[in-house]
């Protein structure tokens, strides 16, 4: 075949360099394989235990100086800064920022009644506006220089469909889990940023846009946030969507490559939503 | 790029039906398809030669394309053209409804008919029959065949115009006095936000037979357009400039692909950022 432009070249990662955070989450281990297999250098900045060993993994697989990682604790604002800094000066390039960092846990009121618009607290509300806000804001902040000397730059802002609609309290009766305000709120205020990236970063060639996933409950894993194969909840959560099921993590990998690759040099401001159907109905 | 990834984006083996095929964007949709190893099908005006456009890109990239001669405003060539498509291929996996009128700019002289106040009727009928009643027929007909085999494509291209008005300033041209001043037409806002109603309506209606519905909603493209007009233009996008006329084909790519397996009923807008502020 004579047309060159097979999918394979549009969509490629090779030669560019990606900083993912949270990159040992439940989400964030999917991204990390994708870039990484679309050719990507990645550096993987994650907070629990199991970062060492997913990278462990990833440097077998894909080669030892394809992965650096930094255990850091991102509620550490000045650690976070300084080991942005370090990073930036180290590397040639970084193409590609990818903010997916959240705590989803009982510190942000998730599936705990302290996590209640009626009871929640104030530390709750910081970690969703740090998380959802700030975390992205200082990566953008401290890479922004360099992408701007690069005349190029990606940065994806892992939202949610929440940020769009309310989660409806119908869903949660009954069960365990809670859903709280500073997530809808706080991955809101991310759409805002990522416009506001989009438009002041444009001429310099950054471009920024979110993904709205759906649901994708983890039902991998038992965590804090992990619902199992037969619970209810998860029967509520297939029947809200148009498709009539949850999402898989690799359904957000096509997004991811896309907006990370130069196959979207177009597109800038905008947030995909990934969602099944969800938010049109 | 690694196979898994590879696959993502993979149509080996898919038809898929581009309406305005042999237009300057259809034919890029054309090559994109092409390119991931699907078999693009030239749908347009006999005017428009889809036939011949088809046979020199299958000269020129050495694979099949299709063409086909139909006016998606009849049914019963539409019907005629999916028996034919079925008897050749067994299957329609793709239809990507992109055909639309040209909006008429003129200008210079005489009365100005695309603005509002001239506007003639049959013109509004013509643009509202291809864009909009071409897109439910190709629906409704090629769309039914993917429900009933229960899988299958829809990609509507729409434009940034279904989200912005037009900005008539950009269309200015100066010394004409105000009433022959040339306007973007009334019928590409209507027909293009149709399309984006379209797409949500499909997408719910076909979810549990396994069809997807997206839209695209691209910005401008560069076509020597003069100088004057592009410095105006690319002064409302954060980006700075226009699309350059292959900057749509990932879109099509990951929309047309398993890539977007859990998207439906949205629309991805790609307009450098004008919508944006």
């Amino acid at each position: 075949m004579l047309v060159n432009l097979s999918a394979s070249d549009l969509f490629s990662l090779k030669g560019k360099t990606v900083l993912l955070t949270g990159a040992s989450g439940y989400l964030g281990r999917t991204f990390s394989r994708a870039v990484l297999e679309n050719g990507a250098r990645l550096i993987a900045l994650g907070r629990s235990d199991r970062l060492g060993r997913e990278v462990a993994e990833w440097q077998r697989e894909f080669g030892r100086d394809q992965v650096t990682s930094y255990q850091i604790d991102m509620y550490d604002i000045e650690a976070l800064g300084a080991l942005l800094d370090t990073i930036v000066k180290g590397e040639s390039s970084i193409d590609v920022l990818i903010n997916n960092a959240h705590e989803l846990g009982p510190n942000t009121g998730f599936n705990v009644e302290a996590g209640s618009f009626e009871n929640a607290s104030y530390d709750q509300w910081e970690r969703h506006f740090l998380g959802g806000v700030y975390w992205p804001a200082l990566t953008a902040q401290k890479l922004g220089p360099k992408m701007k000397a690069q005349k190029a730059g990606s940065i994806i802002n892992i939202s949610t469909m929440y940020a769009l609609v309310a989660p409806s309290p119908a869903l949660y009766e009954g069960t365990e889990m809670l859903n709280p305000p500073g997530y809808s709120a706080s991955k809101a205020a991310l759409l805002a940023l990522t416009r506001y990236l989009a438009s002041f970063w444009g001429r310099h060639g950054i471009r920024a846009n979110a993904i709205l996933p759906g649901p994708f409950s983890n039902v991998e894993d038992k965590s804090a946030n992990s619902v199992s194969e037969d619970d209810p909840f998860l029967e509520r959560l297939k029947s809200r969507t148009c498709l009539g099921r949850i999402g898989r993590p690799g359904e957000l990998v096509g997004c991811l490559v896309y907006l990370a690759s130069d196959a979207s040099s177009y597109v800038t401001g905008q947030a995909l939503s990934i969602d099944g159907g969800w938010t049109i109905t | 790029m690694n196979e898994k990834l590879r696959s993502l984006f993979d149509l080996t083996g898919r038809v898929a039906v581009i309406t305005g095929g042999a237009g300057l964007l259809g034919r890029k949709h054309a090559e994109a398809i092409a390119g991931a190893g699907g078999i693009p099908v030239l749908v347009d005006i006999p005017a428009a030669e889809p036939v011949a456009a088809a046979a020199a890109l299958e000269k020129e990239w050495e694979t099949e394309v299709a063409g086909y001669e139909a006016d998606i405003t009849r049914p019963e060539q539409l019907e005629a053209l999916k028996d034919e498509l079925l008897t050749r291929f067994k299957r329609i996996d793709i239809l990507v409804n992109n055909a639309a009128n040209n909006p008429k700019m003129e200008s210079g002289g005489g009365v100005s008919f695309s603005r509002l106040e001239n506007f003639p009727l049959e013109i509004w009928n013509a643009d509202l029959q291809v864009g909009l009643t071409g897109a439910f027929l190709c629906s409704k007909i090629f769309g039914a065949e993917m429900a009933r085999r229960g899988s299958g494509v829809i990609l509507n291209v729409a434009s940034d115009l279904a989200l912005v008005s037009p900005d008539q300033r950009l269309y200015r041209e100066e010394g004409l006095p105000e009433d022959q001043q040339p306007v973007k037409p009334v019928t590409y806002s209507v027909v293009k936000t149709g399309l984006i109603g379209l797409t949500r309506y499909l997408a719910t209606y076909w979810a549990q037979n396994g069809v997807r519905v997206n839209a695209i909603s691209p910005g401008g493209v560069y076509a020597s357009q003069p100088d004057e007009f592009v410095q105006r233009l690319e002064a409302l996008i954060p980006l700075s400039r226009m699309a350059d006329v292959d900057e749509y084909q990932g879109a099509l790519l990951f929309l047309c692909s398993d890539a977007s397996s859990y998207m439906t009923g949205t629309n991805l807008v790609i307009d450098g950022g004008r919508t944006c502020w």
